[in-house]
This record gives C-alpha cells, structure tokens and sequence, in this order.
C-alpha cells in the first residue's frame, strides 16, 4: 500500500529532475514556422535550445522517442477556471481590486486533467458576476506544486475579467435590486468607475506634487482601475451580444484603453470587422450556446468568420472538463469553415498566448521559447489523437504510460470517496457563475421571508 | 496610555472569596487561607526538570519557597502530595475561552452588499477581548479543570474579530483576570456569506486597503500632535486607529491559518506587507516549515487533530465504486474475492496523509521552532489525548510541556510571571497524581493566583452522566420546517459505556445515517451536531429540549438560519 504512494511521490518529485530533454524523430508542428517531419527538439534547462535532425544525444538528457508521433507546443485555454479556490466575489458589481491569484490552489486535480489534454498553460479568471470583476493569473500546469506561487507563469502580464449582459445584471440588478439592471446601467458602471479612478489619480498626484498637505484616502480599487486606463493590465470581457461589444469598444477608446480581448463573445461573427479595426481579439466556444437567452444567436462559424476577416482569435474551455480536449474543439473549425492545420492549432496554442500577452514565450515551438510540449499520437486535429507526454518548462508533467488512476495530491485522513467521480458527482458545476448561483437563492428566500412576514402582519 | 502590561496582583486573592463565584467543582466553603503546603511532591519546574522530594508553599498568591526542608507555616492548609507531580499551570497560547459564541441572530438585510456596515462585513479590530470575557462562561471552568491557568483569548467574529487579551482563568470577578489587556489584532479568513468582503480574495484585497490606510491615519495623526499648524483633523475611524499599531510594528498580527493554502496567504501577506506575524492554528504546516524557521515566525498548532475514526471507516465499508476494481479473470474461481485496488491505494494514501498531520509537531521540534498549542477547535476532553498522539508520532514529552508552559509564556511576552515553576512566580499550578502525560494520570488540584480548586473528589460525576444518558435512548421522529419543504426523518439515541451516540437519518435519503458529535445532555436539553458535505462541510446545530415523549427545538444551519424542529418517541433502540 505504502509503494503505490510512493510512486505518486516519485512521479511528483522524479519528473521534476528533467529539465533537460531531447524528444526523437516526431512530426514537428511549430505553428509558427511550418511543419518538419522526423524532426528533433532539444530542451536545456526548460528552454528549447535547438531543433533539428539527428541532433546527437548530450550526456545528462532523458530522451523521448516521439516516432510516427505528433510535436506541438503546449495547448493554451484563455478561459478557465481551474485551480482556483474562489472564482467570483459577487457582492459588488466592481471589485477589481481582488485577484484570484491570491487563492490559487496548485492541488486541485483539473491540472493533471488539463495535462492529459495536452494543456500547459491556462488563464485562471475571475467569474463573470460583476461588471468589472477580479484579476486574473496566468499560470502553468505544474502538478505537483505544494507552494500555490509555482503554479504562476511569472512575468505573464496582468489581467482582469470584465462582464457585460445577463450575468452581472442579474447578480446586482435583480439579486440586490441595485446597477445595473439594464444594459444600459452595465455601461454606467464602467463610465463611473473609470471616471472616479481618474479623480482618484489627481488627488494622488496633488498629493505627491505637494498640493495638498495630508494624504488622500488609498483605494486598492482604485488603484488597479488606474492600472486598466494605463494599459498595465490586459481586460477579457465577458460577452455574448453584438450591441454590447461595440458598447464596450466605445467605452474604452473615450477612455484610451486599446487591449481587450473579448471572451465568449457569440455575436462576434455579425462584428467581425469592427472586432479587427479596434484591434480586439476573440476567444470563443467552438459550438457552445443557447445556455441562456441572451446566446441563442450563435453559429459554429463563429471562429473561422473572425479569423478569416483578421482577428485573433482563440478557442477556450471556460470548464473543467472542455479543457480536455481543446484539439477537438479547435478541430470543429475544419468543419465548420475550412480552416486550414495552422489556422485551427493557432486557435489553441499561439493566438491565446497573444491574447495573454505571452507568446514572445510560449505558443509555438521555436529556438528559445519555453519547453511547453504535448505529444500526440496521431495529428492532434484527428479525432483519433490521444495526448501521449506533456511537457512544462522541460518537464514531464504527464506521461500516459505512466498515469495511475487517483492523481490527486491531498487526500484528507478523514476522506470519504476513493474517486474523484464520486467527489463531484453532486457538486455544482465549476463555471462563470460559480458561488453565485447559491446566493441567487438565498436571495429569493430572503425575499419570500420578507413576504411571510409581511402576510403576518397585514392581518392583525 | 498604551501600557500593555497590567499586572493583577495579589489584591485578587484577598477579594475572590467574598465574590459570589461560579465553580464546577470546588464546592469548597469559604477558604480559611491563603497559605497552602504541597508536602513531599515531585516539582516539573521546567520542561525536563524533575525534582523530588520538594515541599512548595503558596503564600499570598505567589509561590513563596520550594524546596526539601521547609516546614509548613502555622496558618498552612497541607496537601499531602507524596508521589504527586507540579507543574507549571498551562497556558492556552490562543483560544476563544471566557468569550461567548454569538446567538443566532436573525440575518441582517444589507441595503448595499458590496459596501456593508463593518460590522456586518465583519471589521471590527477595535473591539476588546477583554470586554467580552467572563468567567461564567462554560469553557473557562472546563479549561481550569484541564489544568489550564492562563489563556490568550480573541474574541469570535469574521475577518478581523478585534483584539485578544490574556487572563488567569479563575473564577473571580472578570476584570480582575485580566494579565495583559491587549496582545495582539487578530485575522481569519472567514467571511459573511453575501456581502463584502464575501471570498477569501476579497477579505484579502480589503485587508490591504485597511492596513495602507492605517497606516496613513496613523501617520496623519502622530503629525498633527506634533504640529497643527496647515492640517486637517485626523480622521479617528477607530477601525483604523486599531490597526495602526500593527503596520507600525508594535502589535502582532494572530493570523488563523490550519490549512497549507492558508498558511501560504499568511506567509504572502507577511511578505508583501511586513507586520509581525503569528501563525495561528496550524494543522498543515510542514510544506512551509523552513520558511517558518528562517524568518523564525512565532507558529501555534492547532490541537485539533484529525479525528481517529477507525471504527467508522470499518463500518463504512461497503464498496464504493465496482467498476476500477479487479476481478478476477479466471471464471472458474468466482468465489476468489474480488480485490478493490482503487480502495486499498485510497486507503494507502488516507494512511499516509494522516500521518503527515500526526507528525507535524515532532517535525516542529526537529526543526527547534519553539510552538504553542491553539485550541480553537479542540474539546476540552481531546486536548490531552491528541497531545498524546503527537508523542506517540515522536513529539518529545519535554517538548509537549513546552508547549503548553515555557514556549506560550515566551510567545505570549509573560515569561517573568508563568510557565515555570519558580520562587516569587505566581503561584499557578497544576498537580497530578501521574507524570501528567501518562494515560491514567488524574488532575487533583489546580492552583490560579494562589486559589486552590480541588479535583480530587470527581467519581461521582461520569456515573451521574451515565444513568442520564439512558433516559432518552430510543428512535425519535423529527419534522424541520424550512422554507418551501419540510423535511422529515429520524433520530436515533443511544448509550454505549455512559457515552451517548446520536445518529440522524433523513427520510430523502433512508440509507445515509450521520453521527452527531459534541453529544451532550443537559437536565432535558439536549445539543448535537451533524456536519455534512453539501460541496462545503455545512453544519447543523441542535437544540432540542424533552418533554415526556415528545420534544421540541431548533436547529441552526450556519448563515442559513435557524429552524423549528419537534418530534415524537417511536421506539425503544432494541424493537428497531
């Protein structure tokens, strides 16, 4: 009993020691740079340093034989949600002060399922509750990480999650009976937030002038909107409908906020154009809507109309489940839309490093780039691929050869299930709205207590 | 005025026996003196120092000579202690003792939850330990009859509860405890479901936007004493003024923190704004254990262990999944047992993964990080127990009674009046009949600022205790009205060895039984708890009160609410 422990340990520990490897003779898919058959990739200290035929195998390297096998960098998810013990802090329609990165969790097992999907790097975001919501952490899929810091991909630049639509109108305008309940009062809320942080900003800089003698109040709120209006953090935007992105483009030239990449962002196909000369980009579902009524105009096109006409764009998971099979997902836009090898695997590896401001590092196999590796066994668009190795910063954080049954890291001595099926089976599903959809309730029986109590009364 | 050190003297004794007091077990008369003589004991003076033979007079609430050849003061009450144990009274080194747990108050509708009234977002740093103690309250007796003589207690709350004090845990008036008035600001992460700051991230960010502004009020202010002259008024938010004395560095920062997650948040938080931080509550701190020991960061651990529940492991032991395990392949042999490798591994790694939390203490003492214990969680009747099991796990006996005496005292900053057994001290002492660790040993007298509270005389209690529990064995229906259904199952009651074991099952789901724990029967009122996994571990706490066969109650669920619960006696346990 105590060996099977073990040999998780050693995996955990063991593969760690790797950072050095030469992956053999694979079909190489750089992405960025076509496709090499029997082709070499050498990795030194979590960096490819060399790719080439035949490179001679250097003392002190694990070799990977990658024969008839496929080599693509590490799938990139824009959206998810994984690894993170809190999502949404659903009590103000802003709050970007808070930031998920202060409540990663490196043991929740949706890494190693990532990993067994060829994913090395997502985009842990906030919910989607409130207009302006929290920051985001870019991390990497380092399993078997204890210290929650080693799962950020440090350097990766910030990021926060905005939200339009149902979402936050329903959070705060029908939950609390406060802005917005419209549209409209989502766009106010923008236009009041970034207003106040540019007054925020001259107290501040009265202050530091010597114009003003005591300091103004400090707002971590404030501060990170300051942050946003000078471009130093990167905004993904929750939305679905046409009117709203354009809303929200509008928005952010009246207040000089050029980088935006826009998440879900069904309606995208009817903007595509505007989408492109704003200089926006798109992560989308591949064929995912109708969940609410707000996505019912949605098409399977939707990638391949806004690659063809010029936007980034990329395609993401948003659950903990998709994340698995992202290649699939990206696959459906040969379907649908004929895109072409580069153009459907640009979807899932170097368009969302773009659109994370990372893919100077990551997102395509290149000399120099960080050894985030996924080998397939067959081309990763064929329905028939299934992920073999995937590699992080040139270590082997899942191998399929080597891949027992309960992965999770921190077993609780007094826990009940001995699967993982069995722990989430009743669980609420991990999405946008995660912790918020309990409180909606909550709120209609605060309603129905205020009812009753009211009924009491009218009749004494 | 910032004095931190009030030392209550020995006035206390003179006035504690005309007080009407509350004590559980000293049904003692009036005290005839104050001066008592430990005759022929074994004195612990300090960890890993035994002397024997000694002869301890108490005087006027301090300790007035120990040693071999005294002879006893003529006005001296003796106790003879010949093979009897002293040690110094332990200390609680952080605790909610003396301070009542809130009442279920009805839920407060917030006009706007995302800027709520502090108090209802649980920001309340300027609210005094020492203003909510008593020592009426239960868990002091209980604590004094676990030999403890000293406790640091915070007051409960949410985020920051306010500010923990230190005091003797006699029986006294509850001013007079008071050891040291303030000790430190206190942080958790625990939030107000439904209003801001409702997440953990959130209590984080509004943590840093208090403790910036602190510190600029705070600097506001020590300007404007010194010159006037050009400034506005300080604003004198006394949330902030109570936190200043943190970002200065002149108070500690208790932050409770049992999980490795947790722990991280502290250490991040300590790094990022650099108060003097107390890690509280540790249940899982090895992965951080040299970090500790580099910045040497004073570390509480938690003494709530992990619960033994080999019995109900055995007892659930039906086989849970069917469809990873391996069967046999060969059909002849069906009757060859199928082996559950999915369960064994599970089992391997339950084992594994307790034991990590069994040994974190003796890590602690292998790494010289000097720790006291928390007792947030612990029930008093675990305390002993659960210390045992970190010795059996390789804590050291000596080490263990460091925790509980010389290491809180110097974490505390009160080494110059507890945690050892020293002429001119205190005289705060616990006396056993066994070396206190032994598994039979008994605690015969403690001693609190020189008042003598007997023990000796306890048999009669668990037999009392016994009978009663009999009186309500059976199976009891229940009906709980919530809103919009009403659930409905059955209790069940029953006593094994005096100890009472209740168990619940709904009628929505017939073959789930949960156990309750903290079982207790007071007179025909009856409390218990059942914590269930709805996603997150929910807890339900009931009150219920017998009336012949029926009963009436509440049960309260966290911030959901409490609810009316009655029922029926169905059946004795044995026609079930």
């Amino acid at each position: 009993m105590k060996k099977y422990f073990c040999i998780i340990l050693s995996i955990c520990a063991g593969l760690l020691q790797a950072q050095n490897l030469l992956i053999k003779n694979g079909y190489v898919m750089t992405i960025t740079q076509g496709n090499k058959e029997n082709m070499d990739i050498l990795v030194t200290n979590g960096k490819i340093s060399l790719i080439q035929n035949n490179i001679p195998s250097p003392q002190g390297y694990t070799v990977i034989d990658a024969t008839g096998k496929y080599v693509i960098p590490g799938i990139i998810d824009a959206h998810s949600h994984i690894a993170l013990e809190v999502v949404n802090e659903a009590t103000n329609p802003v709050t970007a002060e808070v930031n998920v990165g202060d409540a990663l969790d490196p043991l929740d097992v949706a890494i190693y399922r990532a990993l067994a999907g060829g994913v090395t790097i997502s985009h842990a975001m906030h919910g989607s509750a409130n207009v302006i919501g929290g920051q985001c952490e870019t991390i990497k899929h380092r399993y078997g990480a204890v210290n929650p810091d080693e799962l950020r991909m440090q350097g990766a630049p910030r990021t926060i999650k905005f939200a339009l639509g149902e979402n936050p109108i329903r959070t705060h305008g029908e939950g609390n009976r406060i802005t917005p309940s419209t549209r409209m009062g989502v766009e106010q809320v923008f236009r009041d937030a970034f207003t106040g942080a540019q007054i925020y900003q001259k107290d501040w800089d009265d202050y530091k002038k010597g114009l003003r003698k005591t300091s103004p109040e400090y707002s971590l709120r404030n501060e990170t909107l300051v942050d946003i209006l000078k471009g130093n953090i990167l905004v993904h935007c929750h939305s679905y409908r046409a009117d709203e992105i354009l809303m929200l483009m509008k928005v952010l030239k009246d207040y000089g906020v050029s980088k935006i990449c826009f998440q879900h962002v069904n309606e995208g196909f009817k903007v595509a154009p505007e989408l492109a000369a704003f200089g926006a980009s798109a992560s989308v579902f591949a064929d995912w809507w109708a969940y609410k009524f707000e996505v019912y105009y949605s098409t399977a096109y939707n990638a391949s109309i806004l690659t063809r006409n010029g936007v980034v764009t990329s395609i993401n998971s948003d659950s903990e489940e998709l994340i698995r099979h992202l290649y699939h997902e990206a696959a459906k836009t040969q379907r649908y839309g004929d895109l072409s090898d580069d153009e459907a695997l640009a979807l899932i590896t170097i368009n969302p490093a773009k659109q994370l401001g990372i893919d100077h590092r990551v997102g395509s196999l290149e000399v120099g780039k960080d050894a985030d590796i996924a080998i397939f066994s067959e081309h990763p668009l064929s329905v028939y691929t299934i992920p073999q190795v995937t590699i992080v910063d040139g270590q082997v954080r899942f191998d399929i050869k080597n891949d027992p049954d309960d992965m999770r890291m921190d077993i609780n001595p007094t826990e009940k299930f001995s699967s993982f099926y069995e722990t989430e089976k009743d669980h609420e599903s991990s999405g946008c709205l995660k912790g918020v959809a309990e409180m909606l309730m909550e709120d209609n029986y605060t309603r129905y207590m205020r009812f009753k109590y009211s009924q009491n009364h009218s009749h004494e | 005025m910032n004095k931190f050190y009030f030392v209550v003297s020995a006035i206390y004794v003179l006035c504690c026996t005309a007080v009407s007091v509350w004590a559980q077990n000293s049904d003692t008369p009036k005290q005839v003196s104050n001066t008592y003589f430990i005759k022929n004991c074994f004195v612990v003076t300090q960890p890993g120092v035994v002397l024997s033979g000694q002869n301890v007079i108490i005087k006027d609430g301090l300790i007035s000579d120990i040693g071999t050849g005294y002879k006893p003061p003529f006005d001296a009450q003796i106790i003879l202690a010949d093979s009897m144990y002293v040690y110094a009274g332990f200390i609680e080194t952080y605790s909610n003792t003396g301070i009542a747990k809130a009442e279920n108050k009805e839920r407060v509708k917030v006009q706007n939850p995302g800027n709520p009234p502090n108090e209802q977002a649980g920001i309340m740093p300027q609210i005094l330990a020492s203003d909510l103690f008593k020592t009426s309250d239960k868990s002091v007796a209980d604590m004094r009859s676990a030999g403890f003589v000293i406790t640091h207690s915070a007051p409960r709350g949410l985020m920051l509860p306010g500010q923990s004090c230190i005091f003797a845990l006699g029986d006294g008036q509850n001013d007079k405890m008071l050891i040291k008035a303030v000790s430190g600001q206190n942080f958790q992460l625990e939030a107000n479901r439904g209003v801001y700051p409702s997440s953990s991230i959130a209590i984080l960010a509004k943590f840093r936007d208090l403790y910036k502004n602190a510190g600029i009020v705070g600097a506001h202010d020590e300007k404007f004493k010194l010159n006037p002259a050009g400034l506005s008024r300080p604003d004198y938010t006394k949330e902030l003024m109570s936190l200043y004395p943190v970002t200065v560095h002149k108070m500690p920062l208790y932050f409770v923190a049992p999980k490795t997650k947790d722990i991280h948040k502290a250490l991040s938080l300590r790094d990022e704004l650099g108060f003097h931080l107390i890690l509280t509550e540790v249940k899982q701190g090895w992965h951080y254990i040299d970090k500790i020991k580099k910045n040497n960061i004073p570390v509480l651990l938690s003494l709530d262990l992990v619960e033994e529940d080999k019995k109900e492991a055995k007892k659930e032991d039906k086989p849970i999944i069917k469809k990873d395990s391996v069967t046999v392949k060969d059909v002849k042999k069906p009757e060859k047992v199928e082996k559950n490798i999915e369960k064994e591994n599970f089992d391997a790694k339950k084992e594994a993964s307790e034991k990590e939390y069994l040994t974190q203490a003796s890590l602690f003492e292998k790494k010289g990080i000097k720790f006291g214990f928390s007792f947030l969680n612990v029930k008093q009747s675990d305390i002993r127990k659960n210390i045992r099991r970190m010795i059996e796990n390789g804590l050291s006996e000596s080490y263990a009674l460091a925790a509980l005496t010389t290491h809180p005292a110097q974490i505390l900053g009160i080494s110059h009046l507890a945690g050892t057994v020293e002429k001119g001290k205190l005289a705060n002492l616990v006396v056993t009949d066994k070396p206190y660790f032994d598994e039979k040993s008994n605690i015969k007298y403690v001693f609190i600022d020189g008042k003598k509270y007997d023990y000796t005389d306890k048999s009669k209690k668990p037999d009392t205790k016994a009978t009663e529990a009999g009186k309500y064995s059976g199976v009891w229906t229940y009906v709980v009205e919530v809103p919009g259904s009403t659930q409905k199952g059955k209790i069940k009651i029953s006593k094994t060895n005096g100890e009472l074991k209740v168990t619940v099952v709904d009628d929505s789901t017939p073959n789930e039984e949960d156990t309750a724990s903290d079982v207790n029967l007071e007179g025909n009122n009856l409390t218990f708890n059942i914590t269930t996994d709805m996603g997150q571990p929910m807890k339900a706490d009931f009150d219920l009160r017998f009336e012949d066969k029926t009963y009436t109650g509440t049960v309260s669920v966290g911030q959901f609410g409490t609810f009316p619960i009655k029922g029926d006696f169905e059946s004795d346990p044995k026609s079930n």
